[in-house]
């Protein structure tokens, strides 16, 4: 071990293809310390790279390191200290989660006697101790969730890989997740990786976010400062016939949108200003009735930096 | 209570293990304990070693029982190499051993593909042949102490019953040969089960398979036997083939005219091509295409 390191996670120039499909296009990113959200959509490259940086997939090009191990030399060691929580169900027929989860703390090398002790613990943790001797076939899918948890933090990892960690929960039971991984990232010295197409989890959760487009990545950095530096988002209310205005505005790159309550959301490239917005309803003979910059969110980043509704 | 505490750190220091897929196969051999009709199938498979170790008793002992014989055929009870071969070629421990491997062996690797529970260990520090091994100690177990065992405690009760070593003066090759034949049954017979157990993520489908194609090359080879006649056709039984191995380890004579180097061929090109697959098989993430 290398002590551990200012940067949990480094990755340079990582491509790779399955097959003739390049899922991966030349992925560098840094990570720091606390809680980072992966984002990005379907196909993005999201669940590749957490395969990457888990040593499961080598990658056809670049290199990288994860808590200063190698990801290609020493992914073996690196599993050690990193906790992963798959987004898939996963259990073992006929076994309770006492056994379940000391067995894979043993796996991580824990001692037997330790990681039983250790599973009963993060049993009542994550909110599973009154069940720690039920077969996992009877567990719930909310339950899984939880138990999924307790098995990626049973060797108490350095770095936790999560992989839609409130997907399958009740509203009550997401609160309780997102609760346990608030205290895991804020209070203890824990890195966290989410990957999520909950946007207001990450939201709630992630201070730097890294947002996959294509296989490449689309942004990253602190949130805040992507909210201030990357986003540029206008509501407009119009009186007139909106669609030469929105063909138009298009036509400049922008992209608007027309929301439920009337309202228009306009995207502006950079480059462009509030100017070319009135620029073009005048052209279109379009009165423009209220010209406001957005409320900031997550989702209009993510929207923006994808280019999705 | 405990949970009020919020997260903590594990204090201990991680070790590192010699045979770090021991804990696999103390949890697979556990999982299958955990099934009543296995325990009743495997206490059933010992019966053929049983049996055996009362003709060694019995063997030293003809003149007690020679009221219980009758027509003085004894043959049986002359231990020599023959009465090995015998022991490890006998239908009914042949079927023992498929039945355990049924029953022990279908979900070792077909449950782990069903539940996705591949990701888990592969994100643990175990490599593939860790998982591999593991997976195998399983099959192991049993089956050595169907083959290796009872071979070795026929040869080491024949020496304590006859109180000399004329079983090893004449025949000092038999424990090598007890633990070859032990060998070849036992690398069969798991790299057999992983493999079916891989190609499925049904535990019953394995099941079927691992029963099915032991039983379906017998039956060909008796269609095909009565067909053509030639002894060549035992080439595609997997229990002829076995028979023919444990024929010439023990020094006996084939039971089909066919030379031994073909079936070990055969054997090990399954073991090869089951490696094979599994290789293929096992890895932590499956990619859909």
């Amino acid at each position: 071990m290398t002590g551990v390191e200012e940067q949990s996670l480094v990755l340079e120039d990582i491509h790779f293809a399955y097959g003739p499909v390049a899922a991966l296009r030349g992925v560098s990113l840094t990570m720091g310390s606390g809680a980072i959200g992966l984002l990005g959509p379907n196909g993005a490259g999201k669940s590749t790279l957490l395969r990457i940086m888990l040593g499961f997939l080598p990658p056809h090009q670049g290199r990288g390191r994860v808590l200063g191990y190698d990801i290609l030399t020493e992914q073996t060691t690196l599993r050690r200290y990193v906790g992963y929580m798959p987004e898939d169900d996963c259990l073992i027929p006929g076994m309770d989660a006492v056994t379940f989860t000391a067995f894979f703390g043993e796996l991580a090398g824990m001692p037997r006697a330790e990681a039983m002790k250790r599973a009963h613990d993060v049993l009542f943790y994550v909110g599973l101790g009154e069940s720690r001797y039920r077969l996992l076939e009877t567990y719930s899918s909310g339950m899984q969730q939880r138990l999924k948890l307790a098995q990626a933090l049973v060797h108490d990892p350095r770095l936790l890989f999560l992989d839609e960690p409130t997907s399958n929960l009740d509203p009550q039971g997401r609160a309780e997740v997102l609760d346990l991984i608030v205290d895991i990232t804020s209070k203890k010295d824990i890195s966290v990786l989410i990957s999520s197409h909950i946007l207001s989890d990450i939201e709630y959760l992630c201070s730097q976010v890294v947002i996959l487009n294509k296989g490449l990545v689309a942004a990253q950095g602190l949130l805040a400062d992507l909210r201030r530096t990357r986003y540029n988002l206008f509501e407009l209310k119009v009186k007139g016939e909106t669609e030469g205005f929105l063909r138009k505005l298009q036509s400049r790159g922008c992209r608007p949108e027309t929301t439920e309550d009337g309202l228009l959301k306009v995207y502006l490239p950079e480059g462009l200003d509030t100017m070319d917005i009135i620029r073009a309803a005048g052209e279109e003979k379009v009165q423009v009735r209220q010209l406001i910059k957005s409320q900031t969110s997550l989702e209009d980043l993510f929207a923006q930096t994808v280019g999705v509704d | 209570m405990i949970r009020d505490r919020g997260y903590f750190h594990w204090d201990g220091a991680f070790v590192e293990r010699r045979l770090p897929w021991w804990p696999i196969t103390r949890q697979g051999l556990r999982l299958a304990f955990k099934m009543k009709l296995f325990k009743f199938f495997f206490a059933g498979s010992l019966l053929p070693g049983v049996v055996f170790l009362a003709g060694v008793y019995i063997s030293e002992r003809l003149e007690d029982f020679k009221s219980m014989v009758r027509g003085g055929r004894v043959l049986f009870l002359t231990i020599n190499p023959a009465f090995f071969k015998t022991y490890y070629t006998i239908d009914f421990l042949m079927m023992a051993l498929v039945v355990l491997m049924l029953f022990s062996g279908a979900g070792l690797i077909a449950d782990d593909l069903k539940h996705n529970a591949l990701q888990l260990y592969f994100a643990r520090p175990i490599r593939k042949r860790d998982y591999f091994l593991g997976k195998a100690g399983v099959l192991w177990f049993f089956l050595l102490i169907l083959t290796l065992v009872p071979g070795l405690l026929f040869i080491l009760f024949k020496l304590v019953f006859s109180g000399s070593f004329a079983l090893l003066r004449s025949y000092p090759w038999l424990p090598l040969s007890v633990l070859a034949e032990s060998l070849v049954l036992t690398v069969f017979f798991s790299l057999y089960t992983l493999l079916l157990s891989s190609l499925s993520a049904n535990r019953r489908y394995v099941s079927i398979m691992i029963f099915g194609v032991y039983i379906f090359t017998d039956v060909l080879f008796g269609i095909f036997y009565g067909l053509v006649r030639s002894p060549y056709v035992a080439l595609v039984s997997i229990k002829a083939n076995l028979q023919q191995v444990a024929s010439f380890l023990f020094g006996q004579a084939p039971a089909y005219a066919v030379s031994w180097v073909y079936s070990i061929l055969i054997l090990a090109a399954i073991c090869v091509a089951s490696v094979l697959v599994l290789n293929r098989r096992i890895k932590g993430v499956t990619v859909v295409r």
